[in-house]
């Protein structure tokens, strides 16, 4: 059957020899079982969500606080596919981090970005890069973005339901032109033209339907990405710090600008066009 | 919040899907296909949790697919259905259940179009007219009202326009767009799809 | 999404009673703090050597640094029994690297399979927050911190641990001159940055419970790890 991966993955995940386990990544893998990762659990009955618990806000004086919080977007228009995001990292209400980079660069022609847990995405999203470095070497060929997406889509959805946070795009460049697709931790994957994902994606909604056009030009259309990013940035508190702007076209991903809020915002008070750079 | 819809005449089955994808108050998506082209006469609605729908989805798509490529004839409706059904079930008391529900449409060749209604605790029933989500609650009684067998495929598309009118009038959330296919003798063909602009123009 | 529910299970008086339960609690919260600055060719790492639980004090000479090479250096808070563990699996780790490469393996690299090895217990995981220092390949001061399942960022100053929230907003006044106008690009020397870091821990030992006794300091160059105590407040 095409089936069992899921169940057989639970199994070895539910049945992990402890000892084993604590050099667990540099275990042999069955190479193609995308899924297989050997995770530590804990021993208990309820593994899966074990971590779920301490999660939990009654634990309030011992609480594992992960890395959260976030506005991302991407969209497709005539000169391909802008991606914007901010860089802050909030653990509760404590700001860990104002600089972190939410764009991975999985290869030159791919672009992932960041939202929810940041360990979950950065590690899955360097698992994505392995594997479309494979793809490239077994068929000399890119990975389509359908393709890429699909890989990550089906690595999370067999974590499904343990607790992952992620909320991913997907931008790219193949044969079919630009690409654009929304992963997530319960194993949605959608293509489409435009999306924005996090704690401030509303706010950037907002601004972004409102002036979006396929037909904007390219100084327009990154600077529409990174007024949306400063306007969620500036309603919404877990969002913040600096906003990156990134650029998708035919030879590749180019790295825009990345701008202080604090700067973006004295700028745009007297609405100013942000000089280009 | 989805919303499937599927009919059954004496000649051919309609299905229906609303097209939006949400994830808590925010609309991602308005043209998504909920609607799977199994086998040549046989099409499937799908709605429920995230990500458990497509991979579900495709996974019976495929293995049907596979089913014809090993014995080189297609599961009848009912086989299909009686698949889609064991698979469901089998998963449902493993720790990561399917939380899926599904309309499927056919034609068989000998008994003529067919309309299965399974939801996701995997019970099935064969159906003359059916509905998942809350969109039932306004539709079932139009097709209780309004329902003949005998329909022709243009007054059983306008029996769905109906329906979907009436979600649009009365259901709060958004649902714009419906994608409808009609599965008869010849195979699965794709109708018009219903939206608040196509509605408008009657 | 249960099948059964509670109030729909039949009901015995006499076997009425849920079945007992064992609470399962591996994490305790030993505290502590770790304060890493780098420079242009060097980096300081600091950690209290307070190891506490609750209100009560284990010991007041716990070192929280851990050597992991002649230019890479761990500081580990939270609970110590993971820290234990994770270093001693470190270590063995850095020499297995070492003995199939005969090469000792560099901070970058030391840094990401730190990060590795914390999302593999990503559904049990390490209760530390932990700093990474060390000189990276160009012999420029790097530091590296870490959340608890392994997200990893580089930066060039960082306070962790349970004065961390304490100390961070001090290293982006006095270090990174956050939010300044006209502040130059002074080069950060390392008597300055060895005075801040002594200067955040007398500040962290004034607020926090966790943090106190005194302080072990490494300073990572090109010509090896030196060693550096310091004393707080004892009480």
């Amino acid at each position: 059957m095409l089936f069992s991966e899921k169940t057989r993955t639970l199994d070895s995940i539910l049945n992990a020899d402890p000892v084993d386990s604590l050099f667990s990544d540099l275990l042999p893998t069955a190479n193609n079982n995308l899924a297989r990762h050997n995770f530590e659990v804990a021993p208990v009955k309820e593994a899966t969500s074990f971590v779920k618990k301490w999660n939990n806000s009654c634990h309030e004086n011992l609480k594992i606080k992960f890395n959260h919080g976030t506005t991302t977007l991407g969209f497709i228009y005539q000169g391909g596919v802008i991606v914007a995001v901010d860089s802050r990292a909030t653990a509760g209400s404590y700001i860990a981090s104002q600089t972190v980079k939410k764009v991975i660069e999985i290869n030159p022609y791919l672009l992932g970005t960041m939202a929810g847990g940041a360990a979950d995405c950065s590690f899955w999203e360097r698992q994505l890069a392995l594997q479309c470095r494979l793809h490239e070497l077994r068929n000399k060929d890119r990975i389509s973005v359908a393709a890429a997406s699909k890989v990550l889509a089906n690595m999370v959805y067999s974590y499904k339901g343990m607790g992952l946070s992620m909320g991913t795009m997907l931008a790219g460049w193949d044969k079919r032109g630009p690409g654009l697709y929304y992963v997530d931790n319960d194993g949605t994957r959608l293509k489409g033209k435009l999306f924005s994902v996090g704690s401030g994606s509303t706010y950037a909604y907002g601004v972004l339907d409102a002036e979006y056009d396929n037909e904007l030009h390219d100084e327009a259309a990154r600077e529409l990405g990174r007024r949306a990013i400063y306007h969620a940035a500036h309603r919404d508190a877990m969002s913040g710090g600096f906003v990156s702007v990134y650029h998708v076209k035919e030879d590749g991903w180019e790295f825009v600008s990345r701008t202080d809020v604090a700067e973006l915002h004295s700028i745009y008070k007297t609405d100013q066009f942000l000089p280009v750079s | 919040m989805d919303c499937l819809i599927g009919i059954k005449f004496n000649d051919f089955a309609i299905v229906a899907a609303d097209m939006t994808n949400a994830h808590s108050i925010i609309v991602m998506k308005t043209d998504e296909n909920k609607l799977y082209k199994l086998s040549n006469k046989l099409a499937m609605a799908i709605s429920g949790e995230q990500g458990d729908t497509i991979q579900f989805a495709e996974y019976i798509a495929k293995n049907v697919q596979l089913y014809k490529m090993r014995n080189n004839y297609e599961l009848s409706p009912k086989e299909a259905s009686h698949f889609t059904r064991r698979i469901l079930a089998d998963n449902l008391r493993t720790r990561t259940p399917y939380h899926v529900n599904l309309l499927l449409a056919g034609y068989d060749n000998q008994d003529g179009p067919q309309l299965y209604y399974m939801d996701y605790l995997a019970s099935v029933a064969s159906v003359d007219y059916a509905a998942h989500g809350y969109g039932g609650y306004f539709s079932l009684s139009i097709m209780d009202r309004h329902y003949l067998p005998t329909m022709t495929r243009e007054q059983g598309y306008d029996l769905l326009k109906k329906c979907v009118k009436e979600v649009h009038k009365r259901l709060i959330v958004n649902l714009p767009n419906f994608k409808v296919q009609v599965v008869d003798k010849d195979g699965v063909h794709d109708m018009p799809t219903i939206t608040i602009d196509s509605l408008k123009n009657e | 999404m249960s099948l059964v529910q509670p109030e729909m299970r039949p009901h015995y008086p006499d076997y009425a009673t849920a079945p007992t339960q064992h609470h399962f609690s591996p994490y305790a919260d030993n505290g502590g703090s770790v304060v890493a600055i780098a420079g242009d060719d060097f980096v300081v790492i600091g950690a209290d050597t307070r190891l506490s639980a609750g209100f009560s004090i284990y010991t007041r000479d716990q070192n929280k640094l851990f050597r992991l090479s002649d230019t890479t250096v761990l500081g580990c808070s939270g609970c110590w029994c993971d820290t234990l563990t994770l270093t001693r699996i470190l270590t063995a780790r850095m020499q297995m690297y070492q003995q199939e490469h005969n090469k000792v393996m560099t901070t970058p690299a030391c840094a990401q399979m730190l990060s590795t090895m914390l999302y593999y217990k990503r559904f049990f995981p390490y209760y530390i927050s932990n700093i990474l220092v060390g000189l990276d390949n160009e012999g420029k001061g790097c530091v590296y911190s870490y959340d608890p399942i392994g997200h990893c960022e580089k930066a060039t100053y960082r306070a962790g641990g349970s004065a961390g929230a304490l100390l961070q907003p001090l290293l982006d006044n006095q270090i990174g001159l956050k939010n300044m106008q006209n502040v130059g690009d002074s080069k950060l020397s390392l008597e300055r940055a060895l005075a801040v870091l002594k200067d955040v821990f007398i500040s962290a030992a004034e607020r926090d419970i966790f943090t106190g006794d005194s302080i072990l300091i490494n300073v990572i160059t090109k010509d090896g790890i030196q060693d550096y105590s310091f004393q707080l407040r004892k009480d």
